[in-house]
């Protein structure tokens, strides 16, 4: 894979993007934001779409729900997904809700083999409809459950390897979970299997001391920054990107961080061929 | 405890007003109750759903200042959970709300509708727009033409001066005292270009749209307006409408 290093497409960047060629590889937008009738969301996606490759991200899809998709909304996303050819589409591996309601929020599954059985349904299900792999994400979780009976990333890796999706890794997430439910993020970088991860997602997070909060309205942390670089080491060169949903700053201080992001890859994939 | 029972117990725990204890969920290494973690997903959704509300109804929240819209919307969000899976549709039901909640500034709702209807527009359906050359055309072709609007377009009632205190706050100037108006205005609410665009309609620019919405040719129109507005210059204004409907961006190309 070729497609270098990305950033999360968001409004106060548009014009940026519409005046001058900027140094990022691809875009990857929020899928929802764009499955609207029509006015300046999406006219704003087609011009920019036509100067970078994009990738789809989606929140809403719930693909743990036990009820199944929504039609509707899938429907909605193959429109979207034909409009702008992305090079892949993803959501979580989450639920937003049921009888009709929707907390968006990406709200953690028990890791049972129940909660497999329907996950691999879903996931199916999608990938029919999208007739290309699914690109799941580890959500930050603040709970766990006592029914759950394998880890998270044992859960990620029977999902993929059932259903054929992909993997999108997101650092932060992973970093936030392990310190909320006190396990080794290297655990998780170690067990997921290396050709099933498509994408890394880099992003800040809160911390409230006991609890962390994954708020997107922060830089990447140091801590994050050395999972990055395990991640590099286990998986290779995976495209990455800087997720950034709240407090958003002048797009050159996304890029700065973007090319530290650079840097790392440089420097740990030159010392891996070394070694 | 099976996925069904689960996330429906999970939901339910969410919609409460009040965030317990779940003993469905795992003992924490960090010493943080279960209620403690639930609290994180409770808290959020109210958070992310009225910060939405602030979001669409941004005028309608200066106009009531930040503590008391943030109160109504947090009451609302309790009595209203999101069935929509596009999170900027929530909010639909709010101006009937403050009508309920607000039974004597009825123009806090009127602004709240106003609000509403101008953030549809802004991502409302996309249609290729006529323009007088597109007309000028259809009328050597066809004895008899139908106007269809934008679909963007909708037309909203005001009682009270509600379209000054919007200005007003716009502007970010004080808002005049509220006033109820001898007779009620209708506003013109669409999209042209990529904004949203507003304006009062006279009655006989009123009765015209209706008209168009509900299929009348142009030359029915011209002979319901003639009977409707006995003292008016029909053709001259029917004329003029016609040239601002289109510069306005508010009838389609078929």
């Amino acid at each position: 894979m070729t497609f270098g290093f990305g950033l999360g497409l968001r409004t106060e960047h548009y014009n940026d993007f519409l005046a001058e060629p900027q140094p990022v590889d691809w875009l990857e937008v929020i899928s929802d934001n764009y499955m609207v009738d029509g006015g300046k969301p999406l006219a704003m996606l087609d011009q920019i779409r036509a100067n970078y490759p994009m990738a789809m991200h989606g929140v809403s899809m719930s693909i743990g729900s036990i009820k199944g998709l929504d039609n509707d909304y899938l429907t909605k996303l193959k429109i979207l997904e034909q409009r702008i050819e992305p090079m892949w589409v993803s959501d979580h591996l989450c639920w937003t809700g049921v009888h009709g309601r929707n907390m968006h929020d990406l709200l953690p599954l028990p890791y049972t083999d129940e909660a497999l059985q329907v996950v691999k349904r879903n996931v199916e299900h999608a990938q029919e409809v999208l007739q290309r792999p699914l690109v799941l994400e580890n959500v930050s979780s603040y709970v766990e459950y006592e029914s759950s009976e394998m880890t998270e990333w044992e859960f990620l890796t029977e999902v993929s390897q059932v259903t054929g999706c992909r993997l999108l890794l997101d650092l932060n997430n992973i970093y936030v979970s392990a310190f909320n439910h006190d396990f080794s993020p290297s655990s998780f970088i170690e067990g997921v299997p290396v050709d099933s991860v498509m994408q890394f997602h880099l992003a800040g997070h809160q911390d409230n001391g006991d609890i962390l909060i994954d708020t997107h309205d922060h830089s990447v942390c140091d801590g994050v920054w050395d999972l990055y670089r395990q991640a590099l080491m286990r998986f290779g060169y995976v495209p990455t990107m800087i997720e950034r949903d709240d407090q958003i700053p002048a797009l050159a201080e996304l890029i700065s961080e973007l090319d530290m992001a650079r840097a790392i890859a440089n420097d740990v994939l030159n010392t891996k061929v070394a070694l | 405890m099976k996925l069904a029972e689960l996330q429906t117990t999970f939901q339910h725990a969410l919609f409460d007003a009040e965030c317990t204890e779940a003993e469905w969920i795992k003992a924490s290494a960090r010493g943080l109750s279960s209620r403690d973690r639930l609290d994180v997903y409770h808290n959020a959704y109210r958070l992310r759903l009225i910060d939405v509300l602030f979001d669409t109804f941004e005028h309608t929240a200066i106009y009531l200042g930040d503590d008391w819209f943030k109160q109504l919307a947090a009451d609302y969000v309790q009595l209203h959970p999101s069935t929509y899976t596009n999170i900027g549709l929530y909010g639909r039901e709010l101006p009937g709300f403050l009508v309920q909640r607000l039974a004597g500034d009825k123009e806090v709702s009127e602004l709240a509708l106003m609000d509403w209807k101008l953030r549809r527009a802004f991502d409302g359906a996309d249609s290729a727009v006529m323009t007088l050359d597109d007309l000028q055309q259809l009328a050597r072709v066809e004895s008899s033409i139908c106007l269809q609007a934008v679909p963007t377009l909708t037309i909203c009632t005001q009682h009270f001066n509600t379209l000054d205190i919007w200005h007003a706050i716009n502007q970010d100037q004080t808002p005049p005292v509220v006033e109820s108006l001898p007779e009620p205005i209708e506003l013109l609410i669409w999209r042209k270009g990529h904004s949203p665009h507003f304006r009062s309609l006279s009655k006989i620019e009123s009765a015209a749209i209706a008209c168009v919405h509900s299929g009348k040719s142009l030359d029915d129109i011209g002979a319901i307006l003639e009977k409707d507005f006995p003292d008016a210059d029909v053709a001259t204004e029917f004329g003029i409408m016609l040239h601002r409907w289109l510069d306005d961006e508010i009838i389609s190309r078929p």
